[in-house]
């Protein structure tokens, strides 16, 4: 197999192979192939290679490929590219701020409990009622719940919630609403979930777990609440 | 050259594949997921080609995969100087080079026998039946890296030298070049 001497032919040949020519050309370069067998050996080459390559190469799988690829509607959707960053940005803060309402209502409840606990006498009892000015704690859960429209089962969490801890310690849940009212914090445990919130009240049982052990007899006289001696079934 | 040839009707300079392939994009950026799959189907097999060509033997789809993925993220940098397929081949490209370092470097990590590697080659060669397109393979496989990626681009897939040397990273003299010698290469070992 040898080289036809005209090169600007022999060069259009793999152009003639892929209909790349216009009309005029193609014509031009197919007269000549007609008229040159080195010419036609080396485009039955090229034929032969393009054949080939098709043949050793495997069909591509459009789903997969598709399937990796990012999503135009996050990707581009209102002009922002890094629109993708953006929820888990807000995600991030919104786990921040349970992570600080878990630390303030877990510390603070701490901190009361133990004035609390540790001294008994009824004059400080009333300085913790005081800085509450809601009588029923409770009632501190539809306040929030009204104020944040909350998805209903997450509602019924928070409530579940809130009912358990009143079974638990009155004096405790009392204490842990009123450092609750006192920081703010009481709309961000109204929109935890219910994982969240299990969460919580594990923290809070823990540190109820140092005035548990020591059963020390407490008389709050507070109106509207129980002793903490009383037993919690009563 | 190139300006003698004619891909298609050209409009404003560029041809109906090339407006068409602007205009996916375009449907891409506004939300169309549907125009991603369209642009996909066009230009998968050549890509896919071009791997072959350039020796590429496995995870053929993975690499078609990544450069669409590469592609796809940085759609914005595209400024359509160059056909929309050129670019993917400049991307896959990139990423066959990266691939075949990170192969050497694991090959000499290993310590692969030279018989290890030809063992198999011999079993991808079984899959190729017809004698002829074995010895096609054969001779570009004799072809230097350079040179394979040159005469692919430009038999298998039709581009002109300006294309090449843009996907390639080169000067459309020296991929006149690449290809001349290339041919010449096959033409020889067809005829030992």
């Amino acid at each position: 197999m040898s080289d036809c001497p005209n090169a600007e032919m022999r060069d259009l040949l793999p152009d003639l192979l892929h209909e790349r020519l216009d009309a005029s050309l193609r014509a031009a370069v197919t007269a000549h192939v007609g008229a040159c067998e080195d010419c036609r050996a080396e485009l039955m080459l090229l034929e032969g290679v393009q054949r080939m390559l098709t043949k050793q190469t495997p069909r591509v799988d459009v789903t997969y490929v598709v399937g990796a690829l990012p999503l135009a509607s996050r990707k581009h959707a209102a002009g922002q590219p890094a629109a993708r960053v953006a929820p888990q940005r807000r995600w991030a803060d919104w786990r921040v701020a349970a992570a600080v309402a878990v630390l303030a209502v877990g510390g603070t409840s701490a901190a009361l409990m133990e004035r609390s606990n540790a001294i008994v006498i009824p004059g400080d009892t009333v300085q913790v009622v005081r800085s509450n000015p809601t009588p029923e704690p409770v009632q501190a859960t539809p306040a929030t719940v009204a104020g944040n429209p909350t998805p209903a089962p997450e509602r019924a969490a928070a409530a579940q919630s809130t009912a358990h801890t009143r079974i638990r310690s009155t004096d405790t849940e009392q204490v842990a609403t009123t450092a609750n009212d006192g920081l703010g914090v009481g709309r961000s445990i109204g929109d935890m979930s219910q994982k969240q919130l299990r969460a919580l009240l594990d923290d809070i049982g823990s540190m109820q777990a140092v005035p548990i052990t020591e059963p020390e007899p407490v008389s709050l006289k507070v109106e509207g609440t129980r002793s903490s001696s009383e037993p919690e079934d009563l | 050259m190139s300006d003698a040839t004619s891909a298609g009707t050209r409009v404003g300079g560029r041809s109906d594949d090339d407006q068409r392939d602007l205009e996916l994009i375009a449907r891409w950026k506004s939300g169309d997921e549907r125009a991603a799959t369209e642009i996909v189907e066009r230009h998968a097999q050549a890509l896919a080609r071009f791997a072959v060509s350039s020796g590429e033997r496995s995870e053929v789809d993975e690499l078609v995969q990544d450069t669409f993925v590469r592609a796809f993220h940085s759609l914005d940098g595209f400024r359509g100087d160059s056909s929309f397929r050129t670019w993917l081949f400049t991307i896959e490209r990139r990423l066959l080079l990266d691939r075949r370092r990170a192969e050497k470097r694991r090959r000499d990590r290993t310590e692969i026998q030279e018989d290890d590697a030809a063992t198999a080659y011999d079993a991808l060669d079984s899959v190729v039946a017809d004698e002829t397109q074995q010895r096609l393979r054969d001779a570009m496989e004799r072809l230097s890296p350079t040179q394979r990626e040159v005469f692919g681009l430009r038999v298998g897939e039709g581009l002109s030298y300006k294309e090449i040397a843009e996907a390639v990273g080169t000067t459309e003299g020296a991929a006149r070049v690449h290809y001349h010698n290339a041919m010449r290469a096959v033409k020889e070992f067809l005829n030992e």
